[in-house]
């Protein structure tokens, strides 16, 4: 009896206890989100503000909305242009994603053949390379081709990405390869078989090659920085940082450019969260 | 049967594997092995004249005060946050894998700087680092000096303001990456230390830890590579001031090679920010590797 109740005041003293760490624990996690996501909310109340004060910082006290940092951001700062380019480029850069890495998965999963290991390898150690080692002849090359200042240098070195060939050939390979072997039987083409049954089945991953793909586009600057010149050629996250060094932009204007860049990407962000952290997870502990 | 290959080379797999073999080739073994090429020549592409100069670009890079200086500063850069990004992940981790309640939403919240692009980043953190911004308000709160003129125009916290955003930016993205590595730790290991009597900080240093080593090793790797490519905060916040004071390996290769066009110049800057990352990774894999045995 006095063991048990012992033991009872006990528990109930561990669980009180319990409760309170988790309490304190829930309340150190708010602190730290806090710390992570104040520069946006910052962010988000300058892009509406009326006016910033002389410093650079929002006048809390007189703070008031408005829309028209986003409305002038079309009329005067030409920002319509960079958005549809970015919003063309990374769509384009995503599907070619889909269908090519899945066409290169396919083959290097299920075949046999002289210089495969050569092909997986190229695939691995170009993940390695460091990528703005090569921005100069990446330069010369779209000059060279004639394809400077085009979509065409926005999207081509883009279109198949070692991460996605990689990602593509891992989660092929886990699939039963029956239903292609009857498929094949039955008279099917390659083709047929990659598009009609394989491509379904890898629906998994593709969402977490294309959201991985989309964000990596959408936030891209270097290259589509020094592959493009003219003005209608910028990509989004280029005029902005461009719109920076320009007299006439003002923080609010600018902080309004800057929600509309990061406003796609929160978007899938909040819709594919566990996708995107899978991408990564997966990427990490494959790579 | 899972995962096996069901047969032969076919005609149609060439034209299937092409797009990768194209994208291979053209860009990425041709711009190395151009740019390899270039850093041995002084081409301009402005004449559009140039020889082979042997090593005259790697001899002049190592008397030039502000190359030097990128190196310097990227190589701080990349010593000052690495240690801070990877013991706040690790930190971060532990304590969201723990029961945390709500754990996937706080998680995502931390993670998040990380999918905002650079550039916004970079435009927040100028208004917040400028003359009269909130940090130097906050600071001013504290007691705490700051330089007058706002943290990126002073050439002494120029760099170190832009290693904290740094560290703040990518903390999250770390922190998935060990929380990832801390779920394929069997929790048999911690019930059976629990029940030897072992604290929490013993399971730490004899489970968790030893644990993540692979982990740790690839994120350093994975960091190295990233830190010594810094350009974008660089490009966006101080365009290399103030007197040079940010300047780095990249911006360096963008100024001579793509803004004066000495292309073969910039490329050979650039190689050895290719050199330099490859020896430090693979030092870094060689250290933890002989920590592992």
């Amino acid at each position: 009896m006095d063991g048990n109740e012992a033991g009872a005041g006990t528990a109930g003293m561990i669980a009180r206890s319990q409760s309170k760490a988790r309490i304190l624990r829930l309340a150190v996690a708010v602190g730290i989100a806090g710390v992570f996501l104040a520069p946006f909310v910052y962010l988000l109340l300058g892009s509406l503000a009326k006016n910033f004060n002389l410093a650079g910082t929002l006048d809390l006290a007189n703070y008031s909305f408005t829309l028209a940092n986003y409305s002038s951001l079309f009329t005067q700062a030409g920002l319509y242009r960079p958005l549809i380019n970015s919003i063309i480029v990374a769509l384009i850069v995503t599907l070619g994603n889909v269908l090519f890495c899945t066409l290169c998965g396919y083959v290097l999963a299920r075949r046999r053949f002289k210089g495969k290991n050569l092909v997986m390898l190229s695939v691995v150690m170009v993940l390695m390379i460091p990528t703005h080692v090569v921005i100069i002849p990446m330069y010369l090359l779209t000059n060279w081709l004639g394809i400077f200042d085009s979509y065409l240098a926005l999207i081509l070195p883009f279109l198949v990405t070692p991460l996605g060939v990689f990602l593509m050939r891992q989660y092929i390979s886990t699939l039963p390869a029956d239903m292609e072997e009857s498929a094949r039987l039955e008279g099917a083409s390659e083709w047929t078989i990659v598009w009609k049954i394989v491509m379904p089945l890898c629906k998994p991953a593709l969402a977490v090659l294309s959201v991985q793909v989309f964000l990596v586009n959408w936030n891209s600057f270097i290259y589509p920085f020094i592959l493009t010149s003219s003005e209608s050629m910028r990509t989004l996250p280029v005029a902005l940082a461009l719109l920076q060094g320009y007299q006439s932009i003002n923080i609010p204007q600018l902080f309004a450019a800057s929600m509309i860049s990061a406003l796609p990407t929160t978007i899938l962000f909040i819709v594919f969260s566990r996708r995107i952290t899978e991408g990564i997870i997966s990427g990490a502990l494959k790579g | 049967m899972r995962g096996v290959s069901t047969g032969r080379f076919r005609g149609s797999d060439l034209l299937m594997l092409s797009p990768w073999l194209a994208t291979l080739l053209l860009f990425w073994l041709f711009p190395v092995a151009a740019s390899l090429v270039l850093s041995f020549t002084d081409y301009q592409l402005l004449s559009g004249q140039g020889g082979f100069v042997g090593f005259d670009n790697f001899t002049a890079l190592f008397s030039d005060q502000t190359f030097v200086r990128a190196v310097i500063n990227t190589l701080l850069f990349t010593v000052g946050t690495l240690p801070f990004t990877i013991a706040f992940a690790i930190l971060l981790a532990i304590f969201v894998n723990r029961n945390l309640p709500f754990k996937t939403f706080f998680q995502s919240v931390y993670f998040f700087p990380s999918i905002v692009s650079l550039v916004v980043v970079a435009l927040i953190y100028s208004t917040l680092y400028a003359r009269g911004g909130y940090i130097q308000m906050i600071l001013g709160m504290l007691g705490i000096p700051y330089p007058a003129e706002g943290f990126l125009f002073s050439e002494a916290t120029a760099l170190p303001a832009i290693m904290a955003m740094d560290v703040w930016m990518s903390t999250g993205y770390y922190m998935l990456l060990f929380v990832a590595a801390l779920q394929s730790i069997p929790q048999e290991l911690y019930d059976a230390a629990a029940l030897e009597g072992a604290g929490a900080w013993h399971r730490l240093k004899a489970i968790t830890l030893p644990h993540l080593k692979p982990m740790l090793l690839f994120v350093l790797v994975l960091n190295t590579i990233k830190s010594f490519q810094i350009f974008v905060e660089v490009f966006v916040m101080t365009k290399g001031g103030p007197l040079n004071s940010t300047m780095t390996i990249v911006y360096f290769v963008y100024e001579e090679g793509l803004h004066k066009f000495n292309i073969g110049y910039g490329a050979a800057a650039a190689n050895i920010l290719f050199i330099l990352i490859a020896i430090i990774a693979w030092m870094e894999m060689k250290l933890v590797q002989e920590r592992q045995a």
